[in-house]
């Protein structure tokens, strides 16, 4: 009854205002909330050879630039066997109805020349299919026939961030401890490769044990935990010349889970003095060290955050191993780990707005992120035994070790999309445990 | 005062005062029992009255005089008992033992329509065994690489992948009308959120994954047929529709979409407007976007064809709201892709109402697709 009165009543309304509506004669406005989520088709055909020293170039560059974003999960790469147009030219116009026909959204254009001192010059376009047009300018990078994969990279990045609006992560290397041998008497030595597992560098023997490197923010050194003395000591090594030296060399104390402060002069890590583990810092450049913590129970795994002003570590003062922030001058801590089972290994995000961290809980191992006042928590994988998560520089994928059970249980490295997406081994040589990101070079 | 406001005026008075003295507030009385009662005299109530009253209370109450015990003693003698023998049944007389059941030709049911793989048997968390959980288990969401709106299953493997859903189509030479052979197509699959191993592995974390949208409601349908006799009551999802079809009466028109005698001029229905939104919405990948952009809405105007083509080089950014520059050029990047590919081959827009969508301005709010 209501209704129909109130139809009533609105188309008298309408007759009256009939004139004003036609007046008010604008655009028409929708509002779009739900899209969809997806890896975007795109395209690289191989490179212009622009010398038939850069014949084969020409196909691994645009091989490991398409490897590089399919990796992502962002992206599809459509094969090369749908092509309708082949691209003969860098300087051609480009057939955007032919690659608009197989659906490619992004094409990746380049071209390589190697002159005759071995020098390598690749230069790439990104274009927007639909739209017609190019993506940013196009750009060229000159370098050594050894060094084409970091080309390869340094075009990957490109095109990510212009896409995607983030920072890429391709150029960037891993710091690791490789491991060969059964599970009772394996060998660890530490190692350093591509981001990809490319061009892998071992940078000590494996006499002794190493454990949990981690790079330095300019990418240059690398902090890690040596038991060459019998006891765990702190070392840093200049990648470079792979030189190392101790940091902390106090007698009748034992050092270990170094990391850098993000301006690169001060080291966090723990130290066990007179039974008890606390979280110190250290001025490299002086030596002077500072004690951060003063609780009885074991406080360890500091990372400190992007802005230098917080540090997030692991500490079992509750009775169990949560996961806690403090000054990055020490004093109070609050606990930020709210859910059931234990927290360790906590990992302050380069974007600065997450946590990762490890979890322990219903006899399963999960990497998950948190905000940094623990809210939000997700877990992102789910295994016998996940650890040790290290961030990209651009702070989307996390790198971590999966070992699987058994006697012949052995680690590998994957990584993970913060979102829980793209899953994926990352390769090895063979047993990989304890990765650390570098920063993009 | 111009006319307009006169006219607006009296419009409006009128109708204040049809409101006031046409009944409009006058509510149906509300409804109600009646009773049959009958009224009674004085007398009579005071018998009831008296009836139900309770007894007083005596405060001295005389004992009763106990009997005198008559001297003579009753004589105490007893008979036994009749004989209570029963009479058993003459077994001549017992009936006849049941005759063996006569045996009929059953026909077996239909086999059940039973998988041959046992139904999965979720087994209990150790922890939570003897403890009421949290919430309820729901389905597992299947992990896709494509999360939209709405799930699809997964196509068969040798279908193509496309937006539209179709069959193949293979020539048939007897047939009167040649067909072009076509390869049929179907949606890729697609999940309606993220499923991380975690999430795979075990029940979701209870504070990780955000409550899901709701889903975009699909486009309204018109309805062109004449009501029944018995309308219905009119429910609150199709008030809008029938107030907008109320408004393009009232303005000299009907609110068939399909009428070739539609003047031009009548606004879009919501139904219209829902159809445009899904089909851009099916292209809109904000997959590759960081998460600023993930944070950034964007207004996007663009001139559209009179064949619901988008004019591609009038798409422009008109508004962003939420992240810095890069952000909102990213995110108007997917949107202007969205656009492009969808009104590629045109978006379905009545020709007759163009003059209402010859511009149309898109606001892409990434909201609810932040964590999905």
């Amino acid at each position: 009854m209501m209704y129909r009165f109130m139809t009533i009543v609105l188309a008298v309304l309408a007759l009256i205002q009939a004139p004003a509506l036609r007046a008010q004669d604008g655009p028409l406005r929708i509002e779009i909330t739900e899209g969809v989520i997806e890896p975007l088709p795109f395209a690289v055909p191989d490179f212009i050879a622009e010398s038939s020293a850069a014949n084969e170039l020409a196909r691994n560059l645009a091989r490991v630039v398409a490897a590089d974003l399919s990796g992502t999960g962002l992206f599809r790469e459509i094969p090369a066997d749908a092509f309708i147009s082949p691209v003969t030219s860098f300087s051609s116009p480009v057939q955007f109805a032919d690659w608009k026909a197989i659906n490619a959204q992004a094409l990746v254009t380049g071209a390589v020349n190697v002159d005759a001192g071995g020098k390598v010059t690749a230069k790439f376009r990104l274009w927007d299919v639909f739209a017609g047009q190019e993506l940013g300018n196009g750009l060229q990078f000159s370098g050594t026939q050894d060094g084409w994969r970091r080309i390869a990279h340094k075009i990957a990045d490109q095109v990510y961030s212009r896409i995607t609006g983030e920072t890429g992560y391709f150029d960037t290397r891993v710091a690791f401890v490789a491991e060969s041998g059964p599970k009772g008497q394996r060998a660890k030595r530490l190692a350093i490769m591509d981001y990809d597992g490319a061009n892998v560098k071992y940078l000590t023997d494996s006499s002794s044990l190493v454990l949990a490197p981690r790079f330095s923010p300019t990418g240059d050194r690398v902090l890690y935990t040596s038991y060459e003395s019998g006891f765990p000591r702190v070392y840093m090594l200049d990648i470079a010349s792979v030189s190392r030296r101790v940091l902390e060399s106090q007698d009748g104390t034992m050092s270990f889970a170094p990391r850098f402060a993000p301006n690169g002069r001060t080291v966090v890590y723990s130290l066990i003095r007179g039974g008890n583990t606390d979280i110190y810092k250290m001025d490299i450049g002086t030596g002077q060290s500072t004690r951060l913590t003063s609780a009885p129970s074991i406080e360890t795994a500091p990372s400190v955050s992007p802005d230098g002003s917080q540090i997030v570590f692991e500490s079992d003062r509750s009775g169990s191993k949560q996961i806690y922030v403090m000054s990055a001058d020490g004093g109070d801590a609050r606990r930020i780990s709210k859910g059931d089972g234990q927290y360790g290994t906590p990992v302050w995000s380069p974007r600065g707005d997450l946590v990762a961290f490890t979890k322990q809980s219903k006899r399963r191992f999960h990497i998950g992120v948190m905000r940094t006042d623990g809210s939000e928590e997700r877990l992102l994988t789910a295994s016998f035994l996940d650890e040790g998560p290290t961030w990209a520089p651009n702070g989307r994928v996390i790198m971590f070790t999966r070992e699987t059970q058994g006697e012949q249980g052995q680690s590998r490295l994957y990584s993970v999309d913060i979102t829980g997406r793209n899953l994926r081994q990352v390769s090895t040589p063979g047993g990989a445990s304890d990765p650390s990101w570098s920063p993009l070079q | 005062m111009n006319i307009g406001q006169i006219i607006s005026g009296l419009g409006h008075a009128g109708f204040i005062l049809f409101a006031l003295f046409g009944g409009v507030f006058q509510s149906d009385p509300i409804p109600f029992e009646v009773t049959q009662v009958t009224a009674i005299s004085n007398e009579e109530f005071e018998a009831i009255m008296a009836a139900e009253r309770p007894p007083e209370t005596v405060s001295s109450v005389a004992m009763p005089e106990a009997p005198e015990a008559d001297a003579a003693t009753p004589d105490m003698s007893s008979q036994t008992d009749a004989d209570t023998t029963t009479t058993q049944p003459d077994p001549a007389e017992a009936a006849d033992p049941d005759s063996a059941p006569q045996e009929t030709q059953t026909t077996p049911p239909a086999e059940a329509d039973v998988a041959e793989e046992p139904p999965e048997l979720m087994s209990p968390s150790e922890d939570t065994a003897v403890l009421l959980p949290d919430t309820s288990q729901r389905p597992k969401p299947r992990p896709s690489k494509r999360v939209a709106p709405e799930q699809v299953a997964p196509p068969d493997p040798d279908t193509a992948i496309d937006d539209v859903a179709r069959e193949e189509v293979v020539p048939d030479e007897e047939a009167e009308t040649v067909q072009e052979e076509a390869e049929a197509t179907a949606p890729e699959e697609a999940a309606t959120e993220i499923v991380t191993e975690a999430e795979e592995a075990a029940a979701a974390p209870v504070s990780s994954v955000r409550p899901k949208a709701r889903p975009a409601s699909p486009p309204q349908q018109e309805v062109a047929e004449p009501a029944p006799a018995t309308q219905p009551e009119p429910d609150a999802e199709s008030a809008p529709s029938a107030v907008e079809d109320a408004l393009a009466a009232a303005l000299g028109q009907t609110s068939d979409t399909t009428s070739e005698t539609r003047p031009i001029g009548q606004p879009m229905t919501r139904g219209e407007k829902d159809a445009l939104r899904v089909a851009v919405q099916k292209c809109w990948n904000v997959g590759s976007l960081s998460t600023e952009a993930l944070g950034t809405t964007v207004v996007v105007a663009v001139d559209m064809s009179e064949d619901g083509t988008p004019v591609t080089g009038s798409i422009r950014m008109i508004d962003a709201s939420g992240g810095g520059t890069t952000a909102a050029r990213q995110a108007y990047e997917a949107a202007r892709r969205a656009i492009i590919r969808c009104g590629n081959s045109g978006f379905d827009l009545p020709v007759e109402k163009y003059d209402h969508w010859k511009t149309i301005e898109m606001t892409f709010n990434p909201e609810n697709m932040r964590i999905k």
